[in-house]
């Protein structure tokens, strides 16, 4: 018989602790209805009414303990309410009780029949009899619990009137333990929010700005601290939860701003950041000025960012609220007007260009906020930028303000005030005309950047003056990135205003109908009209003029199609839909085409590349039927490649960038005779071209059976060229290159026979070179074949799919000579190269020591590769790098004085500095002499580049284990 | 107490743009001298030891207080302390010298002086900084060789 069944449990929790474990047995005897849980009270009357206090102690610990381990549906409502009147009861017996007792309530807050009331009568009692902070830390965490779960009932806090709030602040009030205050400071804003707070508002904020600003340091034991930063990140929104804190939160506020403490400030502009969501604008109204005058300061702070940040949100933040009640109050506007007038003070005032922009950053910050401060700062602040400006402040200072313009109409943009401040706004294009007006470039190159970015404000009188500048610098400037700004910026305009730059530019300046009779600066001309003829209203009348030169082959049709076609590979001009147009409008492929047939044997070969290149990028824009239709117009282009090779070129750009889905019947003949020409021809450019067809063939056909088909064709044409002779043999081998890369990006299994043929290349003396020539093919995106402007076919991972294989076939791989080692790391470094960082770091135990080997041999293109993932791995992967140290240090200590290429000095220079700053010093000590007195040589280099690396890593060497390094180890 | 600063709030000057990379920078086939910008670019970034401001930033040193000769393999860099009455500017100094002799090839020799008439013990500083045996002395001391490291380290 168990003994909770009698009275005798009293003596049994008296004498004896294991009882405690029977808990879970008691438990299901209740549930089973074996035992009442009143008659389980009335059972443990003699301890829980015993006299000794230690008694009482162990009969409450047991039966808070079983209300724990109830379910909190089971006991109905009248037990709860006894069983909470009985506790109620029990705060009043000696403070010994009081732990169970509260973790014992905590039990019966959360059962399903406790009733909100009895709180109330808890609370007057637990205030009355329990002193808070006379408790130790696990049982003040308690009450907060208790109260806390008040917040899930919002409309009885309201009931508890001034009496509960008085008894709630006096228990708070000096709490010191870190995890109590992050946990009241948790909910504290909920419940302020919730509890009418009546003639108590001072006391209760007294009792929370007591921590303001937080001054905590974890202990240095503490496994899981709390820091500072969480500490006043809770407190931040407690003090100011309701607007009726306003007052004294931004006396307080202030009073610390204005602290010598620099986490002072920060917490203080957290909290008026903070307070713009609940206090109203109202409040901050008679701070306003001293508000400013402490935020001009910290905002203006020379080398603390933190601090300016924040102040900068904290403005924001502010300027916002205020401008709520722009109509209606003049604080707002007096608040604005007064940043305003500071910072034009310290922009009339800067020097340099960190003090201007950090004006004006102020004044982005403060128009940023609201659109009515952005109208306020903008009218007054664009005439006064102007103004500043024919000031003439130093050359930095006008680009600045130059800038600074911009970034006001973006504002104004932003915040849709532009109608507002037009007649100020109209202002900024003069200013750039006048800026433009200065031969220097970078006065012009600020000018035009500006006025492209506020083209909507360019009125039509200053179209004029404008293009005249722009048209003399297309035409004289030698400055590339003034050439190319004044092209933009002819463009931008002619979009506004294409009538006028139709008038003024293409019939009048550049003069269309006369284009070539003037010879100077013609190809700039040329440039500037090709790249205006991508808007629409120009199109028409540009290209077919261009057209007629290339059709009459004038002289400088050359030049024509240089410029047509750099201006149509920009994929920002020429859209393709946009090219696809020319082409059907204007005929463009036949006109260029009709130029190439005639010129094919006398023209320069730059010119005609640039035709080539100009049809095939036609070409990829056309859609899959057009493409077709060219291509049956010029099927006879095959016929004529059969008697003279240099059509090859014309058959290879027509048939480039063909897309997928197009399969004819030439296809077949065109593999034949492409076989041909790439091992036969003694043309090196033309036996390239019939790889990259033959690649572009076998890539982008449909899978199935037109692959298997177009594949045997292959095949059995290669088999006709078996020979041991040595340049058919260096020609395959190029050409195994091509079809392995166009098999392996389509994802076909078929390359690996291809690749074994490289592989085996690669082990002979005589062709090792070639073989890696043919690696690099594989691994590298050429300008011109199977990149994505042509339409290949190109599966995922293909690169890592290719360094698979290559590690498996050369697993046993046993060079015959230096040579063949050499070869061998060259072919490693091109896999290596275009490889993702992602398998490069997971594969670093393999790749590692090819790297380190890699770097005794003598191939400029090898070493670059090696050291850049040698400065890699020891950046990101030291541990891997750390045991080879000892062979790494000497291979690169002589690589910084490689004689050959500068940046594979300047790489293992590097390397040397990330090795430094990498390592633990006891691993680098024993090095550091040798180390120094290897890298002093790279001081005196020939080249600046490079003494500029030595002496970065020197330094920094001279750090290593020397006190006042900046590493902690 | 800590020591306030010398000067607690020095005027902050314009930074000085990078040196462009001309074409010739990158030729491997033409040897660019060591000239006067830079010894200047070793040295503008050291930090001066009251401010977390580089010497460029406070004008302390200034590319035209620099001479660099080749043929006689002697660099001479004079800087000017904020203020006359700087009780830093011997430390500054050997920091320079000490960059200097860490960042410059062995064939160069350098002296490092107060420019003329910026300081209140002109002369005394520069015979610090010309004895050879003061300056290895000084670079025995951990101490000081710490407050020099932390101000040369890159930032």
């Amino acid at each position: 018989m168990s003994a909770w069944l009698e009275c005798s449990i009293s003596e049994e929790i008296i004498k004896n602790k294991e009882i405690f474990s029977d808990t879970p047995s008691i438990i299901s005897d209740i549930m089973a209805g074996h035992l009442d849980i009143t008659n389980l009270v009335e059972n443990m009357a003699g301890v829980l009414t015993n006299e000794e206090v230690e008694n009482r102690e162990q009969g409450m610990k047991f039966f808070t303990k079983i209300l724990k381990e109830l379910p909190p549906d089971y006991l109905n409502e009248t037990q709860v309410k006894f069983i909470s009147r009985f506790y109620i009861d029990r705060l009043k017996d000696n403070h010994r009780i009081i732990p169970s007792v509260l973790e014992g309530y905590l039990a019966i807050i959360d059962m399903k029949h406790y009733s909100t009331a009895l709180n109330g009568e808890f609370f007057t009692v637990l205030f009355r009899e329990v002193p808070c902070q006379s408790q130790v830390r696990q049982d003040r965490y308690n009450i907060y619990r208790i109260l806390n779960l008040l917040n899930k009932n919002p409309e009885y806090l309201k009931t508890l009137g001034p009496d509960f709030l008085y008894g709630f602040i006096s228990a708070m009030d000096g709490e010191r333990d870190p995890r109590n205050l992050l946990f009241l400071f948790s909910f504290l804003p909920t419940f302020l929010k919730h509890i009418t707070l009546g003639h108590l508002v001072e006391e209760t904020f007294e009792v929370i700005s007591c921590y303001f600003p937080i001054d905590f340091h974890p202990s240095p034991d503490d496994p899981a601290p709390v820091t500072r930063q969480d500490l006043a990140n809770a407190l931040c929104p407690c003090l100011c939860a309701v607007a009726e804190f306003g007052e004294q939160c931004l006396v307080l506020l202030i009073e610390k701003l204005d602290s010598s403490l620099r986490i002072a400030k920060l917490d203080s502009l957290a909290l008026l950041k903070e307070s713009c969501k609940t206090f109203s604008a109202q409040t901050y109204g008679p701070f306003l000025k001293t508000l400013w005058s402490s935020m001009n300061r910290e905002i203006s702070h020379k080398t603390d960012e933190e601090l300016k940040m924040l102040a900068h949100e904290s403005l924001s933040a502010l300027v916002s609220k205020l401008a709520t009640t722009a109509n209606t109050d003049q604080a707002f506007e007096n608040f604005v007007k007064g940043v305003l007038i500071s910072m034009q003070t310290a922009i009339a005032e800067s020097t340099t260009v960190a003090k201007f922009t950090q004006a004006a950053k102020v004044l982005l910050t403060t128009a940023n906020a609201s659109k009515e401060s952005c109208v306020i700062i903008t009218k007054s602040m664009i005439p006064a930028i102007v103004a500043y400006y024919e000031f003439k402040p130093s050359t930095k200072l006008q680009i600045a303000s130059i800038d600074f313009l911009g970034d006001l109409y973006d504002m104004a943009k932003h915040w849709g005030a532009l109608d507002e401040i037009q007649s100020q706004a109209i202002e900024i294009p003069k200013l750039c005309l006048i800026a433009v007006s200065n031969p220097s470039k970078e006065y012009q190159i600020a000018g035009f950047k500006n006025i492209i970015r506020t083209k909507d404000l360019l009125q039509s009188d200053l179209v004029l003056p404008f293009i005249e500048v722009l048209i003399h610098n297309v035409q004289h400037s030698q400055d590339e990135n003034l050439l190319s700004i004044s092209v933009t910026t002819v463009h931008t305009i002619a979009r506004k205003y294409p009538e006028m730059v139709m008038d003024i530019v293409v019939k009048g300046k550049c003069d269309l109908d006369n284009l070539i009779d003037d010879k100077t600066a013609l190809q700039k001309r040329l440039n500037l009209l090709t790249n205006l003829a991508s808007i629409d209203e120009f199109t028409k009348v540009i290209i077919s003029e261009m057209l007629k030169i290339i059709r009459t082959h004038d002289e400088d049709a050359p030049k024509v199609i240089e410029a047509l076609n750099s201006s149509m590979s920009d994929i920002s001009l020429y859209t393709e839909n946009k090219l696809s147009e020319i082409e059907s409008d204007h005929g463009l492929i036949d006109s260029i085409l009709g130029w190439i047939l005639k010129e094919l044997h006398t023209g320069s070969e730059e010119s005609l590349s640039h035709g080539y290149k100009l049809i095939a990028t036609t070409m990829s824009s056309l859609p899959a039927e057009k493409q077709e239709r060219i291509l049956s117009k010029y099927a006879d282009v095959l016929e004529k490649c059969q008697k003279d090779e240099a059509y090859f070129n014309i058959l290879e750009c027509l048939y480039r960038s063909l897309r997928q889905s197009i399969y004819n019947p030439n296809f077949e003949r065109i593999m034949h005779l492409s076989i041909d020409v790439a091992l036969k021809s003694d043309d090196k450019a033309i036996r390239t071209k019939a790889c990259v067809v033959i690649a572009h063939l076998i890539n982008k056909v449909g899978h199935g059976q037109k692959f298997e088909l177009l594949y045997e064709t292959l095949t059995n044409c290669l088999l006709n060229y078996e020979s041991e002779e040595e340049t058919l043999l260096q020609r395959l081998i190029l050409l195994y290159g091509w079809l392995t890369k166009a098999l392996i990006m389509r994802g076909s299994d078929k390359f690996l026979c291809w690749l074994q043929k490289i592989i085996a290349a690669l082990s002979s003396p005589v062709y090792c070179k070639l073989a890696a020539e043919a690696i690099r093919l594989i691994m590298f995106v050429h300008p011109d074949a199977l990149n994505r402007t042509f339409y290949p076919i190109e599966t995922l991972l293909y690169k890592q799919r290719m360094y698979e294989n290559f590690t498996s076939l050369t697993q046993n791989f046993v060079p015959a000579s230096e040579d063949v080692k050499e070869a061998f790391y060259v072919s490693w470094a091109f896999v290596l190269e275009n490889l993702s960082k992602n398998i490069v770091s997971r594969e670093a135990l393999k790749i590692l020591p090819i790297v380190i080997e890699s770097l005794d041999y003598d191939n400029k293109e090898m070493l670059l590769v090696m050291t850049d993932l040698l400065c890699y791995y020891i950046e990101y992967q030291p541990l891997v790098v750390a045991g080879s140290l000892q062979s790494a240090i000497p291979r690169l200590a002589k690589l910084t004085r490689y004689p050959k290429s500068m940046y594979v000095r300047v790489n293992s220079l590097q390397c040397f500095s990330e090795i430094a700053k990498s390592y633990s010093t006891v691993l680098l000590l024993p090095y550091k002499q040798d180390v120094l007195a290897e890298l002093a040589p790279s001081l005196d280099d020939s080249k600046r580049f490079v003494r500029c690396y030595a002496v970065a890593a020197r330094t920094r060497w001279f750090l290593v284990g020397a006190p006042g390094e900046p590493k902690e180890n | 107490m800590t020591k306030l600063a010398d000067n607690i709030n020095p005027h902050i000057y314009e930074k000085g743009t990078e040196r462009e990379i001309t074409a010739s920078d990158l030729d491997e086939n033409v040897v660019d001298e060591i000239d006067e910008r830079e010894i200047f670019d070793l040295i503008r970034n050291i930090n001066d030891p009251e401010h977390p401001l580089t010497l460029e930033e406070l004008r302390v040193v200034e590319e035209s207080n620099i001479s660099v000769d080749n043929k006689q393999n002697t660099v001479d860099v004079n800087f000017t302390p904020t203020i006359p009455h700087c009780s830093m500017a011997t430390l500054i100094g050997l920091s320079i010298r000490v960059q200097l002799l860490r960042a410059l090839p062995s064939r160069f020799k350098v002296t490092v002086k107060v420019a003329e008439g910026t300081h209140a013990s002109e002369h005394a500083v520069n015979k610090q900084l010309a004895d050879k045996e003061r300056v290895a002395a000084a670079l025995e001391n951990n101490n000081l060789v710490q407050i020099i490291n932390q101000c040369v380290a890159i930032k």
